[in-house]
């Protein structure tokens, strides 16, 4: 047996669990400045385009980032998204420099922050859709292909690369990627688009209507085919034609003082594999907040969530349920977020296609958490944050996540930070209650530890450029390894047998060189060394550390020659991956180009032409042999209509 | 590379101008509003006459002061000024082009909106105040200053907002 694929066949699960913390407004982040920002700004000598485009100091503390202030944080805005040529979530999280994305194949992605990167081992990433928490308590991933929203709904994606700190929950070890979809109110009216190329196709409708003085409604439906991609040397000979649709609605309503949302999914895809393999799944979520006076607000939030997958004779299903009530306080210098939650899980996991199994076969998980964070105004131009997380898991106990962050802006075109804090991946059902009798055995298997320690710069360096720069160095503790019983006795066990650490920097600007043309630029490196503990040796080796580039750099242009023609350019070189001990080889280094060209015929109509992995006929961006298809050119026409 | 041109791309790199403020929110939106009648048509029985102002009208609470008087001063569209007046009630409004409106409370704009229901007046509301809308909302998107827009609304007031303005939305509600 290959026990460094121990959880290789079983990874074909459901998904669900965490906190949402407070939303990071995203003025912080790093995003273009208008081409004309004069030393004193003489507003009234900019034009309206240039207004619209101007950063501004928020009127509201409340709304201020509270734990994303001092952090790498990225934010995609929805323009972004819908300028670019992405025609999935995945194919969106592209735009962010701090992630990697390796497409796996048709449709499986592997997304991780700092490291740890593929299907089995991007653990270590808490993904909130609108406050719901997809990763799949299974393996602790994401199942990309059973998350595929409308992408004209998502307002903006803020990628935190590092500890999510106190305000996020469980898993936010290495990243926090935070989706948020458009308010109701945003999306009146009517949209129709259509895409077709020679491998994919799309079709999305989406209508809002307003509903009384304050409050709106909206429906969705969408459907996409995305065919075959091309076998890949290393990999299997797996069809993996992905074809599906989703659909659902949000309502928002306000009065003076309250705000309430409920908004729901529901979605049904296959996959080529094997005849039945399918993916189904819904969603409801509510949420109220109320403001209690002018310095305190208070938020409940629950949600339901059910995903079912089957997938090469595996069949994989979740349930979620959560609660949890926030409330944000300013009292002096001090902006306080308390709060807490529970959530509940059901699984079960049936496996028809080898031996694997769980043991128990069903089972229900609980995690509760309460946190505290405060951020503390030293002077009017320092800040400490000081924040704490008590969670107590059906499988480790209370776990206590703390952190600490200092924020200086010595003027309002610089933050310089730094953090310290803890994090833990808490073990996921495959960790804990894997079974291959009598080869393997569930175990004792303990969070995986971080201690990360964070430095970074944002700022506007010059009056049409903004940059962020962070710098990170994780040490790490108890990450999973394979091993036999002391005296190499049989069953195997997962343990916690690897320490080590990771370091690298993380760097991207925006420029508006001209009123037509913006460009942003972005860098990220990694290095991991890491080592078994004393009378540790694992037999995956070291599967569980993932396979990441050193190096990722980006290019995107935004090039605006006339009012109504509008081009998108992205260039990104990957790094080179190295091979992994269980017989992965090495890929390597690779450049690829997207481009979207935009033309609107009127205020309503828009056609455009788009293609991702321009420059090559196919490459690979995983080497995961027992999964990774070739990443294919495709290119497409689509049209929008607004009404 | 001749001493100017390296000298004008040194201080693109590097900022050799004084650090620079960033604007207020309340700045920015200042600067908007009397900006927004040059990408509206007014009826003609409402539009100004030939040297008259656009009236601009801040009806019920004042959250400008000065800057609004500032932004207000230096604007003229093709030959009018734009003169700022400000309202305790809607029942004052005739002969305002614009007014933005903010209650005390969350149902006292709502009440000024009513009120101005039937004019030809472009109504603008800031969702820091409250959900309801007039026809030009403002709202913060990644730390902008941007606003929806009711065309709908304003199409049943005989109001034309240009295309211009229309792209910049960050939502708009199509006219029927």
């Amino acid at each position: 047996m290959n026990t460094r694929h121990v959880a290789t066949l079983l990874l074909l699960g459901p998904a669900c669990a965490a906190f949402s913390g407070a939303r990071a407004e995203a003025q912080d982040a790093p995003a273009p400045l208008p081409a004309a920002a004069p030393a004193n700004p003489d507003l009234s000598q900019l034009s309206i385009e240039e207004l619209a485009q101007l950063p501004v100091r928020s009127a509201s503390k409340r709304e201020e980032p509270l734990s994303a202030a001092a952090t790498a944080l990225f934010v995609i805005t929805s323009d972004d998204i819908v300028n670019s040529a992405a025609d999935s979530l995945p194919e969106a999280l592209r735009l962010a420099p701090n992630l990697n994305v390796q497409q796996v194949n048709g449709h499986e992605y592997a997304i991780s922050a700092r490291g740890f990167n593929s299907v089995e081992t991007a653990n270590k990433l808490l993904v909130l859709m609108d406050g719901r928490s997809i990763y799949s308590t299974l393996h602790s991933g994401v199942f990309w292909d059973v998350r595929t929203p409308l992408l004209e709904d998502i307002a903006q994606i803020e990628v935190i690369s590092g500890p999510g700190g106190t305000l996020y929950g469980p898993n936010a070890v290495n990243g926090v990627i935070n989706i948020l979809s458009r308010d109701a109110g945003e999306t009146l009216g009517g949209l129709v688009r259509g895409t077709a190329g020679t491998f994919e196709q799309s079709a999305a409708a989406r209508y809002g209507v307003a509903v009384g003085e304050a409050g709106a409604v909206r429906f969705y439906a969408n459907w996409f085919n995305f065919d075959d991609h091309r076998q890949a040397p290393i990999g299997p000979v797996l069809r993996d034609r992905f074809h599906g649709w989703r659909a659902g609605f949000r309502g928002d309503f306000a009065t003076a003082r309250d705000r309430f949302t409920l908004q729901g999914d529901i979605f049904d895809n296959r996959i080529a594999s094997l005849p039945g393999d399918r993916n189904q799944g819904h969603n409801l979520l509510g949420r109220w907040t109320r403001d209690l006076s002018g310095t305190a607000s208070f938020r409940i939030q629950a949600y339901y969530d059910h995903v079912e997958r089957r997938y090469l004779l595996t069949f994989d299903s979740l349930e979620t349920a959560e609660a949890e009530a926030q409330l944000n306080l300013q009292a002096g210098a001090h902006d306080i977020v308390i709060g807490g939650g529970l959530r509940t899980t059901r699984d079960e996991f049936i496996n028809n296609l080898n031996a694997f199994r769980l043991n128990p076969q069903s089972r229900r998980l609980w995690v509760y958490n309460a946190f505290v964070q405060d951020r503390f105004a030293l002077t009017p131009t320092l800040s400490l944050i000081a924040g704490i997380k008590a969670e107590d898991t059906s499988f480790t106990g209370i776990e206590l996540l703390p952190n600490v962050r200092i924020a200086w802006h010595p003027d309002d075109r610089t933050l310089l930070w730094a953090a310290v804090s803890r994090a833990v991946r808490t073990p996921s059902r495959i960790d804990r209650q894997l079974e291959f009798p009598p080869l393997l055995t569930g175990g004792s298997f303990q969070s995986e530890k971080l201690v990360a320690f964070e430095a970074g710069y944002r700022g506007q360096p010059t009056a049409r450029t903004t940059l962020s720069v962070s710098a990170f160095y994780n040490a790490y503790d108890d990450i999973r390894t394979t091993e036999f019983q002391p005296g190499g006795a049989l069953p195997i066990q997962l343990m916690n047998g690897l320490e080590g650490h990771t370091y690298g920097v993380e760097a991207w600007s925006a420029s508006q060189l001209a009123p037509w043309l913006r460009v942003n630029l972005g860098l990220s490196t990694l290095w991991k060394r890491f080592h078994e503990k004393p009378g540790h040796a694992d037999l995956a080796q070291r599967d569980a550390l993932g396979h990441d580039p050193h190096l990722q750099l980006f290019l995107r242009a935004e090039l605006t020659p006339v009012e109504r023609l509008r081009l998108n350019f992205g260039l990104r070189r990957i790094g080179r991956l190295a091979g992994g001990g269980g017989g992965e080889p090495p890929i390597s280094a690779y450049v690829e180009a997207d481009a979207n060209l935009s033309f609107r015929l009127s205020d309503t109509l828009e056609f455009y032409l788009a293609g991702n992995n321009l420059l090559h006929r196919t490459h690979l961006e995983s080497n995961d042999t027992q999964r990774a298809t070739l990443a294919q050119r495709s290119v497409y026409l689509g049209t929008r209509l607004r009404f | 590379m001749n001493g100017g041109r390296l000298l004008l791309a040194l201080a693109l790199l590097f900022g050799a101008a004084p650090a620079r403020a960033q604007p207020s929110e309340d700045s920015v939106k200042a600067a908007f509003l009397p900006r927004f009648a040059r990408y509206v048509a007014w009826p003609p029985p409402a539009a100004p006459a030939p040297g008259a102002p656009f009236q601009l009208c801040l009806i019920g609470r004042d959250p400008f002061g000065r800057l609004l008087d500032r932004a207000a001063s230096s604007e003229l569209i093709d030959g009018h000024n734009v003169a700022v007046r400000r309202l305790a009630s809607a029942g004052q409004a005739r002969g305002c082009h614009l007014a933005f409106v903010q209650g005390v409370a969350g149902t006292d704009t709502a009440r000024l909106l009513l009120a101005l229901r039937g004019q030809p007046v472009l109504t603008v509301t800031d969702a820091r105040a409250g959900p309801q809308r007039g026809m030009i909302h403002f709202t913060i998107v990644g730390g902008r200053v941007r606003f929806f827009i009711d065309d709908a609304a304003a199409a049943e007031r005989g109001l034309v907002i240009s295309s211009r303005l229309l792209a910049l939305a960050a939502g708009v509600r199509q006219r029927r």
